[in-house]
């Protein structure tokens, strides 16, 4: 801190910077075999300075060279925005997202897990390849700033992948996948059970029509349009004025069925933040509540440019200014089971993945992509896999629509998201 | 910073000649860049940094390790966990690479217009420029300008004595432009980038007209209505085609452990026309996927990967090479010194036809024509890309402007579906890039001329 205030070349109105660093061993099994172990050791600092009222940014991953950067800031500044909002001085720790048994993390043990995995799946499908991603990491992330904070808290993290292809006699592709995170080593053995039905069900070939279908999006798949509308809610695509729900607050734009939360919170994500890259205090906050627009992620800047509270939402790695993003996401559960869904269709689809989804033009809604692993519905039933067709619509219409989640919710990562069915999709075949 | 680079490549010389592994190599770079992102009226960013990565890489026993650093000075210790790293595993299978002959050789970007020269001010009164330009529409509801260039240092050294050099300039621009009228909102996206100096974004004034027009005018265009269509695909798209729907599919890391996938990729097979070819090329200086070396040292070559319609080659790392027995093609690529190289492509394009546009046109009473890309993704079966837009065609001629032109199919099926293939090529790349396998934005380009595809899935409502 001491060397940051030597290193300002003059007056200044504030500062923060951050110092990230980071250890990581990541294991990668390629095509059903132990393909790599690494060992990763990283750290970075970024510090931008504001100057009568406007701000520039520097990062460096040198250590030895971090004056460098601090008096590049400077100079910088006088090329920024003004910007006239005030760094926090009340930033608190209540936690860590920090798990001491990410020590208990053993390669070999890991190794051993994962034959033992492989080796199953193989048993099932002997002509299988699997890839596999298993890490484990931890960190430190220091913030400091010209109000007197001066935090740290460290991180822990682990993740497992397992991503299956299979290559029919007919040259048809199954390709799918399953993975999670959490801040401590944990098992994954129900992936088994889930990724065997999947390749069963998706050898078997179905047949669907052009025409509008009830879709069923189990929660990973629905965390993809959830993001569409996510990013609409964000402050700086609000303030821009291309995001559909800009000058919408406290309107109802969707089913009052439809809940989203940003929740920095979320118990066991590896995600969650004590207080956000700008030493702002974080709190989870419904967004759309009962389809009602409440409120936008900002930073302090777009806080600032518009007009409300920060709402702690700033991310910034050591080599970026800080900008709002979500730290977790969360959409409320509905009544009925996943099994009950099922049970009330006629015909219908259950879509699993995606290619191509997000490269329309997302910034209204409007969504066409091609269904990468889809399952037919038949008589309350899950049946085979209909491929070769596509699903097109908008999103904000179908969440405005009739709209109908499940009572059971997954985490995936930073989300947390049920099932969720629309009763007509439209689908080219 | 020199100096210290210096004296870290002194020591991983010495660390690889005594390695006492089948095959180990160090990678080192440093860099220095300047980004300056404009959005209308407001400055985003304007930042300069630098960085400093080393990577050490080892086979061992048939297993690989991987240490990835910034604090460079330390090489001995990395150099061990990489080897530690190795140790740990004793698989039945084991890896091996392709071994190389030494070579040892210093490149250097020769730019027109040195970036280091251009002030800082310079840079920005530029991309200043290109903002105004892209808001010059009443229509435009907001911008996105960025201006970036890097100025990097790249050391690759191995155990069969190799040691490359490559002291590199990259600079580019990227520009959008966000048109909105009611609810509709468009935006349009144009980027130029490549090796060498500041004469590549110099004079681009044109290219930003050309956003907001497009923006604009996508406004007052339709969505198409889904269906079976006839599609004349502009030399982007024909160029994103290839690199998405077949040139993924000929990166041998996705082949080299699969028997049926080797069995749908068996050279000899015939996937096109006779008069189809499509080429990988990564020693084209001046295009984003050019590379004096991968980062594995070795130099890049014109690879055929169909010829004449048939299935010539594919792309190798010294891995895949070995497995396959087939000769390494320069392809193994890392999206940086703190990433495994794995293989990837470089310059790849479906090579001139012996039809001029015209004729294309002229055989089409009732089709498509699709321009320009938005993106393209593939699960190496089926594939999905987005145009930017199209024009319906009838008799010939283009007529009404759509939007939302989303492109889908199977690989094989579509590549026998083109029928014809003009004479116009154009090679195309941007500040973006290809991803895979978590890596994520590989410079590459991709290009084609005019081609022909008959009965392409089109998604859309109705």
């Amino acid at each position: 801190m001491d060397r940051i205030l030597e290193s300002i070349p003059g007056k200044y109105r504030w500062f923060d910077a951050v110092h990230v660093a980071g250890r990581s061993t990541p294991l990668s099994f390629r095509n059903n075999r132990l393909h790599s172990l690494s060992e990763s050791e990283n750290s970075g600092f970024g510090i931008r300075i504001n100057r009568d009222g406007r701000t520039g940014f520097s990062y460096t991953n040198d250590s030895q060279r971090k004056a460098g950067a601090v008096e590049r800031a400077y100079s910088m500044a006088p090329y920024g925005d003004p910007e006239n909002f005030s760094l926090p001085s009340d930033t608190t720790l209540d936690f860590e997202p920090y798990d001491p048994a990410i020590d208990s993390f053993s390669v070999k043990d890991e190794i051993e897990a994962a034959e033992k995995f492989i080796s199953d799946m193989r048993a099932a499908f002997p002509e299988i390849s699997i890839d596999m991603g298993v890490s484990a990491s931890s960190g430190v992330m220091r913030l400091m700033n010209s109000e007197g904070v001066d935090l740290s808290y460290r991180d822990s993290y682990y993740s497992v992948s397992a991503s299956c292809v299979l290559v029919m006699d007919n040259g048809v592709r199954i390709d799918t996948w399953e993975g999670k995170s959490d801040l401590r080593p944990v098992d994954y053995s129900e992936f088994k059970e889930i990724l065997i039905e999947k390749i069963k069900r998706a050898q078997l070939q179905e047949k669907i029509a052009t025409g509008s279908y009830p879709v069923i999006l189990p929660p990973q798949a629905f965390s993809r349009f959830a993001g569409i509308i996510a990013s609409g809610l964000n402050g700086i695509s609000v303030w821009k004025g291309v995001s559909p729900f800009a000058g919408r607050l406290g309107e109802k734009i969707f089913s009052d069925k439809f809940t989203l939360a940003d929740d920095p919170l979320i118990e066991g994500s590896p995600y969650r933040i004590p207080f956000d890259a700008e030493g702002v205090n974080v709190s989870r906050k419904e967004l759309i509540k009962d389809g009602v627009v409440q409120r936008f992620i900002t930073d302090l800047k777009y806080a600032e440019r518009l007009g409300t509270e920060p709402s702690g939402n700033a991310s910034r790695g050591f080599s970026s200014l800080p900008s709002p993003s979500f730290t977790g996401v969360t959409v409320e559960p509905g009544s009925s089971s996943f099994k009950e869904m099922i049970a009330g269709i006629e015909r219908g689809i259950v879509a699993e993945q995606f290619i191509g989804l997000g490269q329309s033009n997302t910034l209204t809604g409007d969504f066409s992509a091609s269904l990468d692993l889809a399952f037919l519905v038949e008589n309350g039933e899950i049946k085979g896999r209909v491929k070769d067709c596509m699903m097109s619509g908008n999103i904000i219409d179908l969440l405005k629509g009739d709209v109908h989640f499940s009572s059971e919710r997954e985490r995936k990562g930073s989300i947390v998201m049920p099932y969720t069915m629309f009763p007509a999709v439209s689908i080219t075949a | 910073m020199n100096d210290r680079f210096s004296e870290a490549a002194e020591k991983g010389s010495k660390l690889l000649q005594s390695a006492g592994c089948e095959f180990a190599e160090i990678r080192f770079s440093s860099g220095v860049g300047t980004t300056i992102s404009l959005s209308g009226v407001n400055v985003d960013s304007m930042t300069s940094g630098e960085s400093l990565a080393g990577s050490v890489r080892v086979l061992k026993n048939g297993s690989w390790g991987f240490a990835t650093f910034n604090d460079i000075s330390s090489i001995e210790r990395f150099f061990n966990s990489a080897l530690t790293a190795a140790s740990i595993a004793s698989p039945d299978e084991k890896s091996r690479v392709a071994q190389s002959g030494s070579v040892s050789a210093v490149f250097r970007t020769e730019p027109v217009e040195d970036i280091n020269i251009i002030t800082l001010d310079e840079k920005f009164e530029l991309i200043k420029s290109y903002n105004k330009i892209l808001q010059s529409s009443p229509k435009i509801q907001t911008t996105k300008a960025i201006y970036r260039d890097v100025n990097s240092r790249y050391l690759y050294m191995n155990s069969e004595g190799s040691n490359l050099s490559y002291e590199k300039m990259h600079c580019g621009i990227s520009l959008t432009s966000v048109a909105k009228d009611g609810s509709i909102i468009q935006p349009f996206h144009e980027s130029v980038s490549g090796y060498g100096g500041y004469e590549i974004v110099r004079g681009r004034e044109e290219l930003a007209e050309k956003v907001v027009k497009i923006a604009v005018d996508m406004l007052s265009a339709e969505p198409l209505e889904g269906g079976t269509y006839d599609v004349i695909l502009d030399p982007r798209l024909s160029g994103v085609f290839i690199h998405e729907a077949f040139g993924h599919l000929s990166e041998a890391d996705f082949i080299h452990e699969n028997p049926r996938m080797k069995e749908q990729m068996t050279l000899g097979r015939e996937f096109g026309p006779v008069n189809f070819n499509v080429i990988d090329d990564g020693s084209i200086p001046g295009l984003a996927g050019y590379i004096p070396f991968d980062d594995e040292g070795i130099y890049p070559q014109k690879t055929y990967l169909i010829k004449d319609g048939i299935l010539t080659g594919r792309l190798h790392s010294r891995e895949t090479a070995d497995k396959m027995g087939e000769g390494v093609t320069g392809n193994g690529r890392a999206i940086g010194v703190m990433r495994q190289p794995i293989v990837r492509m470089t310059n790849t394009y479906i090579d001139n036809g012996d039809r001029s546009r015209d004729e294309l046109f002229d055989s089409l009473d009732d089709g498509l024509y699709a321009v320009d890309v938005i993106g393209g993704q593939t699960n190496l079966e089926m594939f999905t890309f987005t145009a930017g837009y199209g024009y319906k065609i009838k008799n010939g001629k283009p007529g009404k402007m759509f939007r939302d032109v989303i492109l889908s199919g199977n690989v094989f099926n579509t590549l026998k579906s083109i029928s014809m293939i003009a004479d116009d090529r154009e090679m195309f790349g941007g500040l973006g890039g290809c991803g895979k396998g978590g890596q994520s934005p590989l410079p590459v380009s991709y290009g084609g001329p005019h081609i022909l595809v008959k009965n392409v899935l089109i998604g859309g409502r109705k």
